[in-house]
């Protein structure tokens, strides 16, 4: 770990730790819900990053997510099980997604997962028994914390550290996932596939197990949102989250895991600025500018560091 | 019978405009092998700056008042207005090419993607930000009253579908001019089989590539002005009119200007029929042609026209 990101772990975990302490109840929870789409952006970048496959269709996952956990606290499971559940269910789909998506090659998938992204929201208005239909619906749910921690009146509190909790073990999971042999499969997937088949990697397998991974990251930060603010609809899971979400991992930085905390950053800070300093009212101007200059910068610095090294040898 | 007619008669006129859209993301990828996310956007962007080059000053449309003042003859007739915003594309296309897709070279895909989607959520913001979220509709540059049509086996023959049509292959056939028959193709041919090679014989590179922006840009401009009389424009317009453009480039093979104008008929038309005889709901329309898409990919990975590569390692 170089001193840069010590420095940078050292400040985020400061910053987390006293959040609660600065901002009210209503400021933490949206807070929480900005900071759980950091396993959206987590997956995005395991996707996008670490195999090279792009996703502009992740927000569909994190509506998955949240519909599928409304539906399974209806039947009244307990949080803990629901989101699980819930989670699972979004690999699966994933999986289901993948099977032919993932046998196409390159940018197809980008085209696929986009096409995704614009359909989920009137294929969502249609399965109104699931999903509450055009004006969506409440979530039946009582986050509350246990009687014996005797913090009733700060439920708020509770609610974010449980959200800390699952983004962590979410982001030792990534950790392991990458520096294990899959995740060295993944990154010869990301070099050249040809390659990487040659050299023994199941590319197929491989590629379904991350993009069900990835997709089951999402649909926890989907249920995660659905039990912070009861109520989900198709409108919260457009074309436009999936392209923020998209944005945000490439900000961040592709293929490091510490990226989408930068990333999520980003989606936290950009409303926040917007809000106190009121300039530009929608968000997309930002993020799409950010994208651009962010990857002419970051190609810029690639480019350099290449002639460097050829200069040097 | 008739119905049927009649659907077939609907579908060709979005056909048209899918084919179009098409013929530019086509145009760009024989140049570059690169998917320009930003297209339909871009082409957004022009069909409103139509729209102000042809609303009167007093319209309350944002940009009209100052542009009245700084152009002889404002508002202008339509025909005018469309050369107007055609050769804005063509400079904007010209623009992202000279700024942001030549300092890239022929870096990573993953990066010249990356540029072209924060360039679609840019314009996207953008053009919300200016000329907000209301829908505009527009007049159409063809006869388009109730009795402006043929009547063809009882079904309605419109002017504006036959003239968006002859339009198209107008277009197409003075591109396929261009390309075959002047230096200025042969340059283009030239880059799109070797770059470096065509660098080395003296192809002006930069120059080519402008002008290949530059009109794929202006083809767009070109569709998003004709949609006038049927399709409201609004900001959310081009994204599903990107995605329908995206997958009859792909049915067709993303290297086929044929191929282009047949994926956009076969998309304009699924969407027409299939909902009409399928009881598909029509809100579900992006459904057809991204499952068309889907089957495509999965059996003929290069189109129906596409030339197959040849991969080497």
């Amino acid at each position: 770990m170089t001193g840069l990101r010590r420095v940078f772990l050292a400040v985020t975990v400061f910053g987390l730790a006293v959040a609660p302490l600065l901002s009210t109840p209503l400021q933490l929870n949206r807070l929480s819900r900005l900071l759980v789409l950091v396993l959206a952006v987590l997956g995005v970048n395991l996707l996008t990053g670490y195999t090279g496959l792009v996703s502009l269709g992740h927000g569909v996952f994190v509506g998955i997510g949240a519909f599928t956990m409304a539906n399974l606290l209806d039947l009244r499971l307990p949080i803990w099980v629901a989101l699980l559940a819930a989670s699972a269910f979004t690999g699966a789909v994933g999986v289901v997604i993948g099977l032919p998506a993932l046998r196409v090659r390159g940018l197809y998938l980008a085209l696929i997962t986009f096409g995704m992204a614009l359909a989920f929201p009137p294929i969502a208005r249609q399965l109104g028994s699931v999903t509450g239909g055009v004006s969506g619906r409440p979530v039946e749910t009582d986050f509350l914390p246990p009687s014996w921690l005797g913090i009733e009146d700060q439920a708020h509190i509770w609610r974010y550290g449980v959200c800390i909790l699952v983004v962590a073990i979410w982001f030792g999971l990534a950790r392991n996932l990458v520096r294990s042999r899959m995740g060295r499969a993944l990154q010869a997937i990301r070099d050249d596939e040809t390659v990487a088949a040659l050299f023994g990697v199941p590319v197929a397998m491989t590629k379904t197990g991350v993009l069900a991974v990835s997709a089951a990251m999402a649909g926890t930060a989907g249920a995660l949102q659905a039990i912070l603010f009861p109520y989900v609809s198709h409108t919260q899971f457009d074309v436009f989250l999936s392209l923020r979400l998209y944005a945000a991992a490439v900000l961040g930085g592709l293929g490091t895991l510490a990226g989408a905390l930068v990333g999520v950053g980003a989606l936290v800070a950009v409303p926040t600025i917007n809000d106190v300093l009121g300039v530009i009212d929608n968000e997309s101007i930002v993020f799409g500018a950010g994208l651009i200059i962010a990857t002419l910068l970051s190609e810029r610095a690639r480019r350099r560091s290449a002639t460097r090294a050829v200069a040097r040898s | 019978m008739e119905l049927f007619v009649q659907r077939c008669f609907d579908g060709m006129f979005n056909g048209a405009i899918y084919a179009s859209l098409a013929v530019a993301l086509v145009m760009i990828f024989r140049a570059t092998g690169l998917l320009n996310f930003a297209q339909g956007e871009m082409a957004m962007m022009c069909g409103y700056i139509a729209l102000v080059f042809l609303s009167s000053s007093d319209s309350g449309i944002a940009g009209t008042q100052s542009i009245g003042s700084l152009l002889p003859g404002h508002p202008w007739p339509t025909w005018l207005a469309i050369t107007g915003a055609v050769l804005v594309g063509f400079a904007l296309g010209a623009l992202v090419e000279e700024l942001l897709m030549r300092p890239l070279g022929d870096g990573s895909p993953l990066a010249q993607v990356n540029v072209t989607i924060g360039l679609l959520v840019l314009l996207n913001g953008l053009v919300l930000q200016i000329w907000g979220p209301f829908g505009r509709s527009f007049p159409s540059p063809f006869p388009s009253g109730m009795n402006d049509h043929f009547l063809i086996a009882g079904a309605r023959l419109r002017y504006t579908t036959l003239g968006v049509w002859a339009v198209l292959l107008v277009v197409i056939v003075a591109l396929g001019v261009l390309l075959r028959y002047t230096k200025t193709g042969l340059a283009f041919r030239a880059i799109t089989s070797n770059r470096d090679s065509a660098e080395l014989v003296g192809v002006r590179v930069r120059r080519s590539l402008m002008l290949g922006w530059g009109i794929a840009a202006g083809i767009g401009a070109l569709a998003a002005s004709l949609v006038g009389g049927a399709i409201v424009l609004e900001p959310l317009t081009m994204m599903k009119m990107l995605i329908y453009a995206l997958a009859a480039a792909t049915i067709g093979g993303l290297d086929s200007p044929r191929g282009a104008i047949f994926g956009g008929l076969i998309v304009g038309l699924s969407q027409s029929l299939v909902p009409g005889y399928l009881g598909v709901p029509s809100e579900l329309s992006l459904l057809p042609p991204l499952v068309a898409m889907v089957l495509v990919l999965l059996f003929r990975p290069h189109g129906l026209f596409g030339t197959v590569p040849v991969e080497r390692v």
